[in-house]
């Protein structure tokens, strides 16, 4: 008798246990929700109460020549410390290169010339939640017949700009003048996330990336998309992750060359210890293995050695960003160290950073440009805290997934590597996902026919089995 | 061992008469090696070092030669400084922001008006000069120092040599207001059991007046070992130390490096980093039963709610700490080049390691408890010496090495030590904890008021505490 009630009771245990695992599986599965759209009102005072003006005004670049003299003259009187003996850019960027760079600078760099080359696509802005929303809208030169553009929305980061796209943009929107055939033409709009370049910086606190991918969700709606796509990288991968989560009827498709994970887990921690020996227990294929291992060098210690820049610039950007609104030197020291960085981190190693081996200082000075003759840096830096002071992990949208059909672009020398086996647990429907054989974290700038052809083959696949409307 | 190896063909009550005494011979010989060994003090290596550009010449002495220095400026350097505050490039904060974003920047503007049409840096060159300066050369870079002696000294009263350290964003200016405390006690009302000290205040090598080092991987424990040589070029061969901020760090490596030339070691702040399961715990225990884990009411009330103090509170403060730790010469860079960066930068540390509760205001707490005149000469030190990103610099060199390897977490400090708690500093150490590296503590002192720049908001409370210290290490 003993016995059997033992034995029943044992059975019970069992099936208790199991019956809370069931109930906690059903319960816990990633809830499918759409994340709310986030209206603000970023402008000065108080929201007036007569209806927003939603005109699109043409925009051009313009300078004057007092703008080009006081940045001579800011040049000039820059003071200069020495750096420390071979130190290469191991103290961050090099004092000696940095003196290069400005010389080159003040004689030869013709920001009057870039100007016009950043007019060659046409520009617009429209006022949006209050403030003024500054983007490129590129249509395709010609179209075949019976063919209809594909609207892509494609969002930059930082310290980047919309200029990143500049060289991208002809290849998706006249892929047939590059060899990469005309199934698909699109036509592109980049904005610059308010608070950079020519868009007006948000008034009030709180603008985050779910306020960004809402105000570009209105922004696309305004000029009449009703589904289009979204690719981006650093902020842009956020923004529009964010935007797939608000709108997923209206993105049919999402392209990245930058994926992070923020919910990390039991798994995580596992896969990071044991996944170099068993990589197949943790979904880690070779090239996964081989990107993210050694995980202490790869992983721990380079976000600790990279990441002072977002530490400082997610709780005191109004600090940090005086001086580099003051000092365009400074200003170009503290951007050009992470297009050395961010492009190689082998390249700290050398004294020169690398910087010209995968771009020209005519592109890296240009984006400080823009930078500089909008005054955005501190606005740009704020966009850190209004993401990342509550900690990391603990906003809503990051806990939610996404169902829109996603392509991955996995870059090399991007600063970390998120395989596919993290990063499917948020995006549930992988559509590609690729190893890209060179480039880093400025994908756009730094290989634009390689991230080309992958926006083409990913949108490729969405169109050919019609994915997005399986959600 | 004679007993030992008698043969074992004796019997039990025999062996047992064998057993007893060599085991009592085994436990001494384990407890007199441990007594000894527990008594002898690890000391850090003195070492040596050479800082200036190329190399090391193997040939001649160096210069030990003392020189008189007195600080200048000119028409030309005020005209380039006013010239950069007139092109200041100014950002409208969001609205509400106080100083919860960094400087505020409405405020900033005021105080950039202040020192373009009020601040007269001419005069307060002559404050600086006030005290008497010097340089000399020490492993090949100039260090810089005050010198300041008791104008009158009593027949018969013994003068105690004190050397002060200060720390980043400050400089020997921060002691302007302390110094007269402790080299003629009696003219400011303390008679602190007549303690009369000489004062000398370096400036660490990199910041402000003193040359910057032209090789990596100049840490604190070089600095000791400059500051030693200093002293002793002084003619010093025991002295007392203070020091808060890098000041706690180097006067600690100093105590380590050679404990018998200091006589007593004085903190403002303790660095303690947290290792171990064991303070873990104590540290989970202590937020319910202080009195357990050997906090005071006190302690406690300094130390928790334990997230919000020592992780959120600390994670907010020290983004400056992390970029400069890992790219000085990016981060300091545009400081260099734009005073009104400077000055933004440096002032926000004197608003919220002065009081936590400045964030919340407009204009940061700061001429609350300091003037504008103290602060911008102080930021003007980094000015005209171009010297912040050197100082930068200093953060990389000691956090770059693994920090469960660093000197002055495995050797203890075994003299006398005096530790002035203040109620504001950004992390409060309780004593329990202090004693894992201070060995030999005399004071510990819960100060009633003050922050994190003791010396220089608090030099009255401060001289009292380093008085009281010093007249029971006397007494020892």
């Amino acid at each position: 008798e003993l016995c059997s009630s033992l034995a029943g009771i044992m059975l019970l245990e069992v099936f208790l246990v199991l019956g809370t695992l069931l109930i906690y599986f059903l319960f816990s599965k990633k809830k499918e929700e759409t994340l709310p759209f986030k209206d603000g009102w970023w402008g000065r005072g108080q929201k007036p109460v007569t209806k927003e003006d939603s005109s699109i005004r043409p925009f051009k670049v313009e300078t004057t020549e007092e703008e080009l003299s006081d940045l001579f003259r800011r040049l000039d009187q820059a003071r200069f410390t020495e750096p420390l003996e071979n130190s290469c850019f191991h103290y961050g960027t090099n004092l000696v290169h940095l003196r290069k760079v400005v010389s080159y600078w003040k004689n030869q760099f013709n920001w009057k010339k870039q100007v016009e080359i950043l007019n060659k696509y046409p520009q617009f802005k429209t006022k949006i939640q209050g403030i003024d929303i500054h983007f490129v809208h590129v249509k395709p030169p010609r179209l075949p017949e019976g063919q209809a553009a594909k609207p892509l929305l494609m969002v930059h980061g930082w310290p980047g700009s919309f200029y990143e796209f500049y060289k991208i943009i002809p290849l998706l929107t006249d892929p047939a003048s590059h060899g990469l055939g005309d199934e698909h033409i699109f036509e592109v709009i980049c904005p610059s996330i308010p608070g950079y370049g020519f868009s007006e910086a948000p008034h009030k606190k709180d603008f985050n990336s779910v306020s960004a991918a809402s105000v570009f969700y209105e922004l696309m709606i305004r000029l009449g998309f009703n589904e289009f796509y979204t690719q981006g990288g650093d902020w842009g991968w956020l923004i529009c992750t964010n935007l797939a989560q608000i709108a997923p009827n209206h993105v049919k498709g999402l392209h990245l060359n930058m994926v992070s994970v923020s919910k990390l887990g039991l798994t995580h921690l596992l896969s990071v210890l044991l996944g170099r020996y068993f990589p197949g227990l943790f979904g880690f294929q070779d090239e996964d293995v081989r990107r993210m291992f050694p995980f202490l060098r790869k992983g721990l210690y380079r976000i600790l050695s990279e990441s002072g820049y977002a530490h400082i610039q997610a709780t005191k950007p109004d600090t940090v960003g005086c001086g580099l609104n003051d000092s365009p030197v400074g200003l170009a020291a503290y951007i050009l160290e992470k297009f050395s960085s961010w492009t190689d981190m082998e390249f700290q190693n050398l004294e020169d950073g690398g910087l010209e081996r995968k771009f020209s200082l005519d592109d890296l000075l240009t984006n400080i440009m823009i930078y500089w003759v909008s005054g955005c840096i501190v606005s740009s830096m704020r966009f850190y805290k209004e993401n990342l002071q509550k900690g990391i992990g603990t906003q809503k949208h990051e806990k939610l997934t996404v169902q829109v059909p996603t392509g991955i672009a996995a870059f090399p020398n991007e600063v970390l590597h998120t395989p596919q086996a993290w990063a499917k647990k948020k995006y549930t429907n992988i559509v590609s996902f690729h190893f890209m054989p060179r480039g880093g974290h400025f994908a756009a700038f730094e290989e634009p026919e390689l991230l080309a052809k992958d926006i083409l083959q990913f949108v490729d696949k969405v169109e050919k089995e019609q994915l997005w409307k399986k959600k | 061992q004679a007993i030992l190896c008698l043969p074992r063909s004796f019997e039990c009550s025999q062996k047992n008469a064998v057993l007893v005494p060599a085991a009592a011979l085994g436990v001494g010989g384990v407890l007199l090696y441990w007594l000894r060994s527990g008594r002898k003090i690890k000391t850090i290596d003195m070492g040596d070092g050479w800082w200036g550009s190329g190399e090391r010449p193997f040939k001649g002495k160096e210069d030990a030669s003392i020189r008189p220095f007195k600080i200048e400026t000119s028409d030309k350097e005020i005209e380039d400084l006013h010239r950069r505050l007139d092109q200041f490039r100014f950002t409208p904060h969001v609205e509400g922001a106080a100083f919860h974003y960094g400087f505020n920047s409405s405020y900033l503007r005021k105080v950039v008006a202040y020192w373009r049409n009020q601040f007269d840096w001419r005069k307060q060159v002559e404050e600086l000069n006030k005290y008497p300066h010097f340089h000399t050369t020490i492993e090949g870079i100039d260090i810089h120092f005050i010198h300041v002696k008791p104008s009158y000294v009593p027949h018969g009263q013994a003068v105690q040599p004190l050397l002060m350290v200060h720390g980043w964003p400050g400089s020997f200016y921060e002691f302007y207001k302390i110094i007269p405390l402790l080299t003629e006690p009696a003219k400011h009302g303390l008679n602190e059991g007549d303690v009369v000290f000489e004062v000398i205040c370096p400036s660490i090598p990199g910041y402000g007046f003193s040359e910057a080092p032209h090789q990596k991987e100049f840490d604190s424990v070089a600095t000791a070992r400059i500051f030693h040589k200093l002293m002793n070029r002084l003619g010093f061969k025991k002295y007392y130390l203070q020091g808060g901020d890098w000041g706690s760090r180097i006067t600690t490596n100093m105590a380590q490096m050679l404990p018998q030339s200091v006589k007593g070691l004085h903190l403002n702040l303790v660095f303690i980093a947290t290792q171990g399961v064991g303070m873990l715990i104590r540290t989970m225990l202590g937020a319910y039963v202080p009195w357990l884990v050997g906090f005071s009411r006190e302690d406690a009330r300094r130390f928790y709610p334990f997230m919000q103090k020592n992780v959120y509170d600390v994670l907010r403060e020290s983004g400056y700490l992390h970029i400069q730790a890992t790219k000085p010469d990016t981060a300091g860079c545009g400081l260099n080049d734009s005073p009104v960066g400077l000055a933004a930068y440096i002032m926000e540390k004197f608003s919220t390691w002065t009081d936590k509760s400045f964030l919340h205001k407009d204009d940061g707490g700061l001429e609350s408890k300091y003037s504008l005149d103290e602060l911008l000469t102080n930021v003007m030190i980094y000015w005209v010496t171009s010297s912040i990103v050197s100082s930068m610099r200093y953060y990389k060199e000691n956090f770059s090495k693994d920090p469960t390897l660093t000197a002055h977490e495995r050797v203890g400090v075994y003299v006398p030590t005096g530790i002035a708690a203040f109620p504001q500093e950004i992390v409060h150490t309780p004593r329990v904890w202090a004693k894992n590296v201070y060995k030999n503590i005399i004071t510990y002192s819960y100060m009633p008021r003050g922050g994190h720049f003791a010396a220089f908001e608090e030099p009255k409370l401060l001289a009292q505490d380093i008085m009281q210290f010093v007249q029971k290490v006397e007494q020892l």
